[in-house]
């Protein structure tokens, strides 16, 4: 059984069809990563894993529970957990009550200092910046803060939207380390990039999605092999 | 969506419109057929804070006059009346929203009201304008019988007589010479302190301070402040029981103004006043006009039938007043109407005109003599002291002498 | 982030020509303008009526003006207390919740039952202070439960909705229970009864009876107590219960600013205010933080409305709505979604609103002018309040 299967998924935003039938299977362990093109679904498959937008027909099984009508509220409780597209940190919380927001649904007050000291060994940056507010933290001190703050919800799946967006080469290089970092501590992860070719390079497997249909799925090194996935997505002629 | 709601808003307009146009086809005159009834409407304010217990008072003593009298009878057929109570807010747009609300029902002959000169006041042009007549128990702003309207009756004493009894009996019966006064904004509370202020200082005393509140404020005591380091004697207050009892109450506890006396008009005289002043009521003067002796009996009868079908003791001033302007209605239907083929017609303006022109009706208040310019009261004005447990008595007695003159008597003791 | 680093460089560095610049730049604004001259012309007034007064024998004394500003304090206190609940809902969900004056009114006029019933069964003066806990209590109780109904009844379903919608219904819900207070318990006022509290009899060698040789003394009265103090030369008769309505008013806004701030709860108010969807992904029940800001909001409010009451001693069904809207202007003058510039608006409004008649020598009634006039003036210089910037910033 799979950590984390979605069946079928239709999901609408009015009149839009914005899912149309996506099926998805991450195991334990594993950097599943989607990729495609801007609007073919990546995100609004993450919010209706998460219960943002709720799916209209279809199934969403972790551990083989059904989650699909689950509030999103409680899906975190659950352990599925997401770090969302433009990182969303709090701008005018600190560093340390962002990280408190991330562990809201804990009450095990010493657990969770121990969670935040291991934060804090994986970010350094952030224990220097403790006290300071969120928004004037840089994009990379942001996007770091916004997965420490996920990881703050001990995820059992971590689903990360657009981790690298609007940062340099060299953060985002740091950014993909941190991850995969985090992947070898046993933290499932579900990642949607623009960024296809580093993407598939840590993941373990792929999907390609475009208009809201799965296009292609495979192991994370035979995309990289296919030629189609080269052209259109990792950028070669 | 957008489209069906314009087509209702339009729906809505071409109906409004019609509501207009019929009202103002059915302006000169009313008909009542045989198995019809009279309609009278009533305005007083049947809500708000310290207002309520007078409106419910005048409803009242219209209700009890129509006991005494539940038809007209004209060309010996005779017509059941009945009331149309309505809230007048004691405001000018309740007064304006009651007008439009009566204009607009041709079955409603005459208004007894509304109970506040704001609302006469903001009623009056509106009520001329579809030819209908009123007889107010309560409007006592002096204006309302110099502003020409057609409309406006009064069976009630104007405040250009009781300011004058008022200013005189603080300058010779109590003695001081030096007054504050202070108003709430109303028709009514401000007309009442321009006369005060102009008879009083003809007389030689002096208005050391002048200040206003808005209705609905609860903290006067910056104000009261203010007016305490003029030192006056008095302080005089055109105004309401809510706004009256906080200046008590905050001039006593919370400035220095223990010593200084407090007098207002009817508009603190019974009702709610005592009460939400409480112990602060104490020593507080005011004044209202009173049925002549003349009708002790039958209106002390009155009050005790008032009693007894309400279960309360009249608080307001104003019942007698009610009684009166109803009955000067009903004399007046009576007069003017015309009955053929079992159906009673009323010309609005024949029915103005009978009221704007009543002479020798023998009311409850006394003799009514209407002058042509809505002012029909002589009534005197009775000034009276509260004590400790709210309870008033009357201290002196102003009645109209020779030459415009006013006499104002001290009771004795 | 660039912003915030520089700007102290910029106040810091040549004054004198920022200064001028600034001036120069506020005169390009035709409004700005109009601001400055209304401005120059009060200032001109005060000087005016201060030496002016005084000539005419009727010195502005000290003793007066510091009397005003404590009246002034008091009824500010009970604005600062409703302001925080406009403030509170307004930053969470970017809604003036104008039935606000009606959730202190409800506060009030519930809790005159309390009050009642205590003076019926003697409690009122056998045990005072037990009695005020329970008039207290019930008044934040009721207020509560109103405002718990109004956001499951008239707001929650509009969530999604255009901001007027809400807005219009706010109004609407303000109206019907005026209405509903006015049907179900009539239309006549209800007054709240005189109380002696007395308290620290120790201390306060107040109301002393000698009985069998031995001094006994009541203590202050707290409540309805008047007491002459020497002050600085100064004599001064002074309500304690004006420095009560303003020591509780700054102990609540203080425990409010703790819950805020330091409270799993209030951290999850501002991440809610903040960005609602990114905070449900944090596993918060956003439903659930949007009751407890109106709880929050509506204790406060309660309160203040049984304070005013023990006062004013007046309570109807419409005693709400001035107080109401004055203090939803004290909240746009201190920055509307800001909770210390709610507490300063309405501390602000009740001093400027006491004292500008007797500095200007204007009508009382003229007030009103002078507090709306003001709010004119601070939406001129700055739209977003005095303490504002954090609403500008979230916009950014």
């Amino acid at each position: 059984m799979s950590l984390l299967e979605v069946h079928d998924i239709h999901t609408f935003y009015g009149k839009i069809h914005a899912l149309k039938g996506i099926s998805i299977k991450v195991e334990q362990g594993q950097i599943v990563t989607l990729i495609g093109s801007n609007g073919a679904g990546k995100s609004t498959t993450l919010n209706t894993i998460c219960g943002i937008t709720p799916a209209a027909e279809g199934k969403i099984l972790l551990d083989g529970q059904d989650i699909t009508r689950v509030p999103a509220h409680q899906i975190v409780t659950r352990g599925v957990i997401q770090s969302p597209e433009g990182r969303k940190i709090f701008m005018r919380l600190t560093v340390r009550e962002n990280l408190e927001m991330g562990a809201f649904t804990r009450n095990d007050k010493a657990e969770i200092a121990r969670d935040m000291d291991f934060v804090f060994t994986r970010l350094p940056r952030l224990k220097e910046r403790i006290w300071q507010l969120g928004g004037t933290l840089s994009g990379g001190e942001q996007q770091m803060l916004a997965i420490g703050r996920a990881l703050m919800a001990r995820p059992r799946i971590l689903l990360l939207d657009e981790p690298s967006m609007g940062l340099a080469p060299l953060l985002v290089e740091e950014i993909f380390n941190i991850i995969k970092g985090i992947n070898e501590q046993g933290v499932t992860i579900l990642l949607v990039e623009q960024n296809a070719l580093m993407a598939l390079e840590i993941a373990n497997q792929g999907y390609v999605l475009q208009s809201g249909e799965v296009k292609l799925a495979d192991d994370a090194d035979k995309l990289l092999d296919n030629d189609e996935v080269r052209k259109l997505y990792l950028g070669e002629v | 969506m957008v489209r069906r709601l314009l087509v209702v808003f339009v729906l809505l307009l071409i109906a409004a419109l019609g509501v207009t146009a019929y009202a103002q086809d059915a302006a000169p005159s009313v008909t009542v057929t045989a198995d019809g009834q009279v309609v009278i409407g009533l305005a007083a304010a049947l809500s708000g804070e310290g207002l309520a217990p007078f409106g419910e008072d005048i409803q009242r003593g219209a209700e009890l006059a129509l006991e005494d009298r539940p038809t007209v009878t004209v060309g010996g057929i005779e017509f059941p009346v009945s009331l149309d109570p309505q809230d007048d807010q004691c405001s000018a747009e309740g007064g304006q929203a009651i007008a439009n609300r009566f204009v607009s029902d041709a079955s409603v002959v005459a208004i007894v009201g509304p109970m506040c000169s704001s609302a006469c006041r903001a009623a009056a042009p509106i009520l001329d304008e579809a030819g209908y007549s009123s007889v107010s128990p309560s409007c006592t702003a002096p204006d309302l019988s110099t502003s020409e309207f057609s409309s406006f009756n009064r069976a009630v004493v104007s405040d250009a007589f009781q300011g004058r009894v008022a200013a005189q009996f603080i300058f010779d019966v109590l003695g001081l010479t030096s007054i504050a006064t202070i108003h709430d904004g109303s028709a009514y509370g401000e007309g009442l302190v321009n006369v005060v202020t102009a008879s009083f200082e003809a007389l030689g005393g002096s208005v050391v301070a002048a200040d206003a509140v808005n209705v609905g404020d609860t903290d006067f005591r910056g104000l009261l402040e203010d007016i305490v380091a003029a030192e006056p004697e008095l302080i005089y207050f055109g105004g309401f029981a809510a706004e009256g009892a906080r200046l008590v109450q905050q001039l006593k506890n919370d400035v220095d103004g223990g010593e200084i006396v407090f007098m207002g008009a009817d508009g603190i005289k019974g009702g709610e006043f005592p009460g939400l002043a409480g112990a602060d009521a104490e020593g507080v003067y005011t004044s209202s006009s009173i049925p002549s002796d003349a009708n002790k009996e039958a209106v002390d009868a009155l009050l005790a039938r008032y009693t007894e079908k309400y279960g309360i003791e009249p608080t307001g001033p104003f019942q007698v007043n009610s009684y009166d302007a109803t009955n000067m209605i009903l004399d007046a239907i009576e007069a003017v109407g015309v009955v053929t083929d079992g159906t009673l017609t009323v010309d609005r303006a024949a029915l103005s005109e009978y009221l704007r022109s009543i002479e020798g009706f023998e009311g409850l208040t006394g003799t009514l003599n209407c002058d042509g310019t809505g002012e029909c009261s002589a009534a005197d004005i009775g000034i009276d002291i509260y004590a400790a447990d709210g309870s008033l008595s009357t201290v002196a007695v102003g009645s109209p002498g020779d030459d415009n003159s006013i006499v104002v008597t001290a009771s004795e003791g | 982030m660039a912003s915030t680093a520089s700007q102290p460089a910029t106040t810091s560095g040549g004054d004198g020509v920022s200064l001028a610049q600034r001036i120069i730049k506020l005169l390009r604004n035709p409004l700005q303008v109009a601001g400055l001259v209304i401005v120059i012309f009060l200032v001109w007034t005060i000087i005016q009526n201060l030496t002016g007064l005084a000539a005419a024998g009727r010195p502005l004394s000290v003793e007066r003006i510091i009397r005003v500003i404590i009246f002034g304090l008091a009824q500010g206190s009970i604005y600062a207390l409703i302001a925080l609940g406009y403030t509170l809902v307004y930053g969470i969900l970017s809604m003036i919740n104008f039935a606000h004056s009606e959730v202190f009114m409800s506060g009030a006029y519930i809790g005159f039952f309390a009050i009642h019933w205590a003076e019926q069964s003697g409690l009122l003066y056998s045990n005072t202070a037990l009695a005020l806990l329970i008039t207290v209590t019930v008044g934040m109780a009721a207020a509560v439960t109103i405002a718990v109904l109004l956001e499951r009844i008239a707001y929650r379903p509009l969530r999604g909705a255009p901001r007027l919608v809400p807005l219009i219904t706010a109004i609407g819900a303000s109206i019907a229970l005026q209405q509903i207070f006015l049907r179900l318990f009539g239309s006549a006022t209800r007054v709240y009864p005189e109380v002696n509290f007395y308290v620290l009899p120790q201390l306060f060698r107040l109301e002393c009876e000698t009985i069998d040789g031995a001094e006994i003394c009541k203590g202050m009265d707290l409540i309805n107590g008047r007491y002459d103090v020497q002050l600085l030369g100064m004599e001064l008769q002074l309500r304690p219960i004006f420095f009560v309505v303003f020591f509780l008013a700054v102990l609540m806004m203080a425990i409010l600013w703790y819950i805020v701030r330091r409270t799993k709860i209030g951290k999850a108010m501002r991440a809610v205010a903040e960005d609602r969807k990114t905070a449900s992904l944090m596993g918060i029940n956003v439903d659930r933080v949007i009751v407890s800001t109106f709880i929050l909001g509506a204790a406060l409010a309660g309160a203040a409305g049984v304070l005013f009451a023990l006062y004013n001693t007046q309570v109807s069904p419409f005693m709400g709505f001035t107080p109401g809207i004055k203090a939803f202007t004290a909240a746009v003058i201190g920055g509307i979604g800001n909770i210390p510039g709610a507490m300063f608006g309405g501390l602000f409004l009740g001093v400027t609103e006491s004292l500008a008649p007797t500095l200007l020598g204007m009508s009382s009634q003229l007030e009103d002018v002078i507090v709306f006039g003001l709010l004119i003036l601070v939406l001129i210089f700055r739209p977003t309040g005095i303490f504002g910037e954090v609403l500008s910033e979230k916009k950014a």
